[in-house]
């Protein structure tokens, strides 16, 4: 390992160091194989316990649109690392990196969110065994 | 892997660690971690006591990263291995095959799962009882006046008629009368039965430190008692449990499947070797319309 790659890593846990609320096992709802990515338009935020949700359309391989739900940790976990409800923006264009849903629903385990101004936020449920 | 693979990937890493620590660098100030590393936290001061000359319990209580299998109630266990019964055996093979963890369809976790969390809890602690408060906005409040005795036949709950007394320093809270069903006795799906009996030993043994001995019997599910012990550290003064309501938006109940999903050979929950996310996207390129 690189000692670029051993600071940056250090650098990683510390900003993610922060345990959420876990509200369930991350294995429970979602595929750790499945790593997906989304880029789409916000049309909807879900402020709410026990999770956040915020809603892209997304278009997908036929270039039809569908929405997606991402789901985040509780409204506190995330504020107290600086992901703030006046972040999401309707009508923003998001990029949003984490894995799909065991059942295969249009819904997703959103652990890193990128907003049109590049700045990256951890969405993530830590403590909930999830990939970190 | 190449070295411009290796290259690549350390500058991958390097800008979103400077990513966030950037992006947030105003907020992070502010950052409170629910999980502490208690070789940093001073020891020796003296615990504060109440009038009555007892400890003082109250304050905002967090776990430490020393405290691993997390979230597993073996976690003082030889390979965090349980000493289930068959009847046992049977009923943690129901829990992870065709149950959905309690705790996310909002339902109290109870005693002993509350003590293997990984989330703070605070304790206030008044003349004659103890409330303990959980986030998820649970609560449970404990008695501790002189002469107190179990009922002969009480209600089940999922904290269990709890009965306090002080034994010199020690708060020792005695608990029967647990429910027997939606009840799991830790994160990884372990189960208890209605012949649960907890004895939890709280202790201060300084300003910074709350303590735990807990005894744990359940002669249907399982052979022997076996013990749970725990240390925790005070949280800042101004920290506090949140408002937190659980049933608000619980959209994930209907995607959740049984059981908490695969444990790792370390004791707790979670995928041995997930699928890395794509890389992250450098802020130089953002991503626009």
């Amino acid at each position: 390992m690189t000692n670029r790659v051993a600071i940056g890593l250090l650098i990683l846990m510390a900003c993610i160091s922060s345990r959420a609320l876990a509200h369930h096992s991350f294995a429970a709802e979602f595929d750790a194989t499945k790593a997906i990515r989304l880029t789409g338009t916000l049309t909807k935020v879900e402020w709410t316990n026990p999770h956040t949700y915020f809603y892209l359309d997304v278009k997908d391989d036929k270039g039809e649109v569908v929405q997606w739900a991402c789901e985040s940790g509780a409204p506190g976990a995330l504020s107290r690392r600086g992901f703030k409800r006046s972040l999401l923006k309707l009508g923003d264009t998001l990029i949003v990196d984490g894995y799909r849903a065991k059942n295969g629903a249009n819904l997703m385990d959103a652990r890193r969110v990128t907003l049109p101004d590049g700045q990256i936020l951890s969405g993530a449920s830590a403590g909930d065994g999830g990939p970190q | 892997m190449t070295g411009r693979c290796k290259r690549g990937l350390a500058a991958a890493v390097v800008i979103t660690g400077l990513t966030l620590c950037a992006g947030g660098a105003a907020s992070l100030a502010q950052e409170r971690p629910m999980v502490l590393d208690e070789t940093t936290v001073p020891k020796g001061r003296p615990a504060p006591r109440t009038s009555s000359g007892k400890p003082d319990l109250s304050g905002y209580w967090k776990g430490t990263r020393q405290t691993r299998p997390g979230g597993n109630i073996g976690k003082d266990l030889p390979g965090w291995k349980l000493p289930l019964t068959p009847a046992g055996e049977a009923a943690l093979k129901h829990n992870l095959t065709a149950t959905i963890d309690p705790e996310s369809l909002c339902i109290i976790g109870g005693i002993p799962r509350h003590n293997a969390s990984g989330l703070p809890f605070e304790i206030v602690q008044g003349a004659n009882k103890v409330v303990f408060m959980y986030w998820y906005s649970y609560f449970r409040l404990v008695p501790f006046t002189a002469g107190l005795k179990h009922s002969d036949d009480p209600d089940p709950s999922f904290f269990g008629e709890e009965i306090g007394r002080w034994e010199g320093d020690t708060l020792v809270i005695d608990s029967i009368g647990f429910k027997d069903e939606k009840v799991w006795i830790d994160e990884n799906a372990n189960p208890h039965s209605d012949a649960l009996h907890v004895v939890e030993r709280w202790t201060r043994p300084d300003y910074s430190h709350i303590h735990v001995d807990t005894l744990i019997e359940d002669p249907k599910f399982y052979t022997r008692s076996f013990t749970y012990a725990r240390t925790w550290v005070l949280g800042e003064p101004d920290e506090q449990v949140q408002e937190y309501s659980c049933s608000e938006n619980n959209v994930d109940a209907a995607h959740l499947g049984f059981g908490p999903g695969p444990i790792r050979p370390d004791g707790t929950r979670g995928y041995v070797d997930p699928a890395p996310l794509p890389p992250p996207v450098p802020r130089t390129e953002p991503a626009r319309k």
